[in-house]
């Protein structure tokens, strides 16, 4: 049975920190502004604006400390990754989670934070959040719908998705525990003591900057290791920034998603509110949903 | 003797002529390397007037550009059978799936041709590889030939069948004009041509600082690295076990290349290697901003601390012109000295 974490009251404390790439100061001003006047404190990290010279907002040991005495800190109540990048999946085999699997909090971001929500999910069986992350502060209205749907997570207000129909959409009813994020993350962990089951699963996928050939052997890879023939539902996220190589590969990436998955009869939706976009609507992992794919609307219900 | 080098020369010993690690059950119990239980299949070397097939599991290539290796092959003594798919194009596919993979599938099962070359690798042996039929195949093994892409043909082979097949070139690098090509060009077709005659090969390397010593012995595995990463989970998996592995890629970024070791590492793919040996990498410059700083040896080496075998860097194996024919399923001998890097073919496991 999943546990899911408490969800936050006014006055508690958010704990922000950088667990794979560098991100200076002045980006997350917004989000630790925006993050107060919803009534949270928030604790930043040394790992944000950190003095790291090169790709990472610190070394291994710096990163992995951190979110450690955050992950073990009771006055912390939710930990949100200020922005992806990679590596994670450098640390993820030092995390402890002995004391987090006893006083679980929620864990928030989406992109290389995919690391941490498989590897929690086939692991511990905590819910966590797949979220926008500092970065959307930046580029989208605090009252919006989508900076809203992480307030509205994080308070534990219940939320209704509600999205246009997409030509691709496979109709249908499924009900099960949402679990997925990025694509790439998800393909690369296959085999993997992070790699998570997906059987009965409502799964849902995003990627940026992916080649289409890229994007179709990573589907192969999913079905091939079976994380796709035993699905209550699939949710295609947004595919962003997508390239192609010289000679087109003669398909769009909607269209290779919808050819590798034509087999299976669950629902699908396609262009879901997810991904490295504005769009980007926050999902509990590992939560019960009802996905209703119907010829005039999709809705997500928890 | 610590444990690994006790078990190292035992599988030595075990598998002398006629005893071909035959009757051993492989995973030795407690934490000593597993050893792939299952004896090398090799299938028989090529005759003169034998046929070689060429084939377009993935992406296409016209019938004109594949004439140099024609004539090259030709001067060998071997016959030609050029397959439905090439000058078939699929986008950048050799034709459609299904014909790819019936254009593959003949050449599996007739049994006057006794060897496979990919004509190019590109992408799409993935899209076949489920629809192939092996059963006839396995009873009557012949080489299959290629790299790149065509990794998922060598890993499926590894992890379902032990056959052995050869990892090197294709007809998309044979030169136009071969009088005018250099001469290590020349020299790394020719390797395809030993290789198939059953020569014994053996390989030089440079010698490097970062480079880790030792000797290992073991059943060569591997190919694009990128590829063996798909690969994971699925039943195509390769598997390293007791065994030199190679890998090779190009065009990915520093940042990628470490998420791909990663996926090697912790899918379990390291940890009872005998040997490693890491090819050729073209790297994807890092984005401005983005600098990863690490090396590729960086790299590596940060993922087998733990472990002692010998690894080398810069093997002439890769999308590169130093890429010589590799057995892949055969056992060979690493020895990675600070003078010298070698890796032969073992006569000890010749049959």
């Amino acid at each position: 049975m999943i546990k899911i974490p408490s969800y936050l009251k006014p006055g508690d404390k958010i704990g922000l920190l950088c667990p794979a790439g560098y991100m200076s100061l002045d980006k997350v001003a917004n989000c630790i502004k925006v993050l107060q006047e919803w009534g949270y404190e928030v604790r930043v990290g040394k790992t944000v604006g950190g003095f790291s010279q090169n790709y990472f907002s610190g070394t291994d040991t710096e990163r992995l400390t951190e979110f450690q005495d955050m992950l073990d800190d009771d006055s912390v109540k939710a930990i949100l990754c200020a922005r992806g990048g990679y590596g994670i999946g450098r640390i993820i085999e030092d995390i402890h989670f002995k004391k987090f699997k006893k006083n679980p909090k929620w864990i928030i971001g989406f992109s290389d934070v995919t690391v941490l929500h498989a590897h929690i999910h086939a692991n511990y069986q905590i819910a966590t959040l797949h979220a926008p992350m500092a970065g959307a502060f930046n580029d989208s209205e605090p009252d919006g719908e989508y900076l809203q749907s992480l307030r509205k997570a994080l308070s534990g207000e219940k939320i209704k998705y509600q999205h246009e129909v997409h030509t691709f959409n496979k109709k249908g009813e499924a009900i099960g525990e949402l679990v997925g994020g990025n694509l790439s993350i998800l393909a690369h962990l296959t085999g993997t003591s992070s790699d998570m089951k997906t059987k009965g699963k409502i799964l849902f996928l995003e990627d940026v900057g992916e080649y289409c050939y890229g994007v179709d052997r990573m589907f192969y890879q999913l079905k091939r290791s079976g994380k796709l023939n035993k699905l209550a539902g699939l949710i295609i996220g947004g595919f962003t920034e997508m390239k192609d190589t010289e000679r087109p590969f003669g398909k769009t990436v909607y269209e290779i998603i919808r050819d590798i998955i034509e087999e299976y009869n669950y629902p699908v939706c396609f262009d879901f509110p997810v991904g490295h976009m504005k769009e980007n609507m926050a999902l509990k992992c590992g939560v019960g949903y009802k996905l209703k794919v119907t010829k005039v609307k999709v809705t997500l219900d928890e | 003797m610590n444990r690994k080098d006790f078990f190292s020369s035992l599988l030595i010993v075990s598998a002398a002529p006629g005893t071909v690690m035959a009757g051993n059950k492989g995973q030795q119990a407690g934490t000593g390397p597993f050893v792939d239980a299952r004896a090398p299949v090799i299938p028989p070397y090529l005759k003169q007037g034998d046929t070689i097939g060429i084939t377009c599991p993935a992406g296409n290539i016209t019938f004109s550009e594949i004439q140099p290796a024609m004539l090259q092959i030709a001067s060998w003594g071997y016959k030609l059978r050029v397959g439905d798919t090439v000058g078939k194009k699929d986008f950048t596919f050799g034709g459609t799936d299904t014909e790819r993979a019936a254009d593959f599938q003949q050449m599996l099962d007739d049994p006057t041709i006794q060897a496979i070359l990919c004509a190019r690798g590109g992408y799409g042996a993935i899209h076949i590889i489920d629809q192939l039929d092996f059963s006839r195949f396995v009873k009557t093994p012949k080489w299959i030939i290629g790299f790149s892409d065509i990794t998922v043909i060598h890993a499926h082979l590894n992890h379902n069948f032990n056959i052995a097949s050869i990892h090197s070139k294709m007809c998309n690098s044979f030169p136009d004009d071969w009088e005018k090509a250099e001469p290590i060009q020349i020299e790394t077709i020719l390797s395809i041509r030993k290789a198939l005659a059953g020569e014994h090969m053996q390989y030089e390397a440079t010698t490097s600082t970062v480079n880790r010593s030792g000797i290992a012995e073991g059943m060569l595995a591997g190919g694009n690295l990128k590829t063996i990463e798909t690969l994971a989970g699925t039943k195509s998996d390769l598997n390293t076990a007791g065994k030199i592995l190679f890998v090779e890629d190009t065009g990915e970024y520093l940042y990628s290349i470490d998420r791909m070791f990663w996926n090697l590492k912790r899918t379990g793919k390291l940890e009872r290697l005998a040997g490693l040996i890491v090819g050729g990498f073209k790297i994807k410059p890092d984005d401005p901003g983005e600098e990863y700083g690490r090396t590729i040896a960086e790299i590596v080496l940060e993922k087998v601390k733990d472990y002692n075998y010998p690894v080398c860097f810069d093997f002439p194996v890769g999308h590169q012109k130093n890429n010589y024919a590799l057995k892949c399923g055969v056992p060979h001998k690493l020895i990675v000295g600070a003078d010298n890097v070698t890796l032969q073919e073992s006569e000890i496991l010749k049959r």
